[in-house]
């Protein structure tokens, strides 16, 4: 159980949360919901440990996690609009780069596989410079992928099904349906709720807010 | 077995990175030479065809070159990996932003300083440095060049997000990069009056070793603040 107690985050001058609270189930998908500006990104960038929390507590069980912020990177993936990938590299290398930059001992064997659970292996040698918004982001979520090899608990995605077709969505829901079975907690910000066949959580900050 | 890496070996990989990066664009590393050719090229021309004030002020020339060359190329070091989200990945990764920036200064050297080595030649005509001069120059260039790009990544980290960072920078960086040009020239003007450069040197190993230490930490904090804006 993810548990923010009293949280107040800022960003810039502006308070986005005030003393809020919230808890998110492990091993469940919880989506965020609500309009745009409300502070999906921010309370996401917040829990991967990008903006600092002000105020109040984060806990995972009853470890606070920005203790330990080494043990707190390795068990979560992020990805955001973003994505994080390097233009003059191929799909490949951007994957076996970003896997080594976690300090993680993949074979090229693994991270093929993982461009293959999203359809990219017939593009894995295109520079990213040359992709579409929907090949960067289903290079990005390949990741998800080789997440699964190693010990992640969480993953937290913001938007990302936004530039993806039919076929990588369903590819998507395969991957979030593996994660599940490995006991994972995924939180995810997103508006289009009809996309997904799993059961969810969901977590309505309009709602939520008005009630603090 | 393990499936985690050592530091060593992702401190290694990331080095890897910047050189596939950088390598396969080399527009970035050319511009860096042909612009330390030019400003080299317009002071001996702009001097005329006298030797003797050539000597006085050819170390000087040479370093200043060296600098205005550098700083422009500085800003793109990090901004690229910021603009692209791949500073986000670095955060949410166990591995420390203090060893990727090391990573990337260090990566930042060697990707400028050996096509710099490679042109130096050119430069020692051009400047009619003398020979007994050149291994002097060598090392202040390796040992200088490394105290530049290790305060460039700081003044990089600084002006991430900023609008103009472009601007920004030099003025920001450039009054740190003084000790530098200063017992810089200091070697090779030691040598060429007869003493001994190695006073200099030293003073100019001591700063970069003082960067080297403290580099890594100031720009991981100032690369935590731009994130979390």
């Amino acid at each position: 159980m993810l548990y923010l107690k009293d949280v107040t985050i800022k960003r810039g001058l502006k308070t986005v949360f005030y003393n809020w609270s919230a808890t998110i189930e492990n091993s469940k998908v919880t989506i965020i919901s609500g309009k745009n500006g409300v502070g999906k990104s921010t309370l996401l960038r917040a829990i991967a440990g990008m903006i600092p929390i002000e105020k109040g507590i984060v806990k995972n069980h009853d470890n606070e996690i920005f203790k330990d912020k080494i043990k707190w990177g390795q068990n979560l993936i992020y990805i955001d609009s973003k994505n994080g990938l390097s233009k003059d590299l191929t799909v490949f290398e951007n994957l076996k780069t970003w896997s080594e930059m976690r300090g993680w001992k993949t074979s090229d064997n693994d991270l093929q596989k993982a461009l293959d659970s999203v359809d990219m292996l017939n593009h894995k040698n295109l520079y990213v410079s040359q992709c579409s918004e929907g090949l960067k982001k289903r290079a990005a979520l390949s990741r998800l992928y080789l997440s699964l090899l190693f010990d992640v608990g969480f993953w937290l995605l913001d938007e990302p099904t936004n530039e993806l077709d039919q076929k990588s969505i369903i590819l998507f829901n395969k991957l979030i349906q593996r994660f599940l079975e490995n006991k994972g907690t995924i939180l995810l910000a997103c508006h289009e709720l009809k996309l997904f066949n799993f059961n969810y959580e969901l977590l309505n900050l309009d709602l939520l807010k008005k009630k603090n | 077995m393990s499936l985690q890496s050592s530091f060593i070996q992702i401190f290694i990989s990331h080095i890897k990175r910047e050189f596939l990066i950088n390598f396969r664009s080399l527009v970035d590393v050319i511009a860096i030479i042909s612009f330390m050719i030019l400003i080299v090229t317009l002071f001996v021309l702009g001097i005329g065809p006298f030797e003797e004030k050539l000597k006085l002020i050819s170390n000087a020339i040479f370093w200043i070159g060296l600098i205005l060359a550098i700083i422009p190329s500085l800003e793109k070091t990090l901004q690229k990996d910021y603009d692209n989200g791949w500073l986000d990945q670095a955060t949410t990764s166990p591995t420390p932003m203090e060893l990727i920036l090391l990573s990337k200064s260090l990566a930042y050297w060697l990707i400028v300083i050996i096509p710099l080595l490679i042109s130096l030649p050119l430069f020692i005509v051009l400047l009619n440095i003398k020979l007994k001069l050149i291994p002097w120059l060598l090392i202040s260039l390796l040992i200088g060049g490394l105290s530049i790009s290790l305060i460039g990544i700081i003044g990089s980290a600084l002006t991430l997000g900023a609008k103009r960072g472009n601007i920004l920078l030099p003025i920001l960086i450039i009054p740190l990069i003084i000790p530098i040009l200063i017992f810089g020239v200091g070697i090779s003007e030691a040598v060429r009056i007869n003493e001994s450069p190695l006073g200099n040197l030293f003073l100019l190993i001591g700063f970069t070793l003082i960067y080297l230490v403290i580099s890594p930490f100031i720009s991981a904090f100032l690369i935590r603040i731009a994130i979390s804006r």
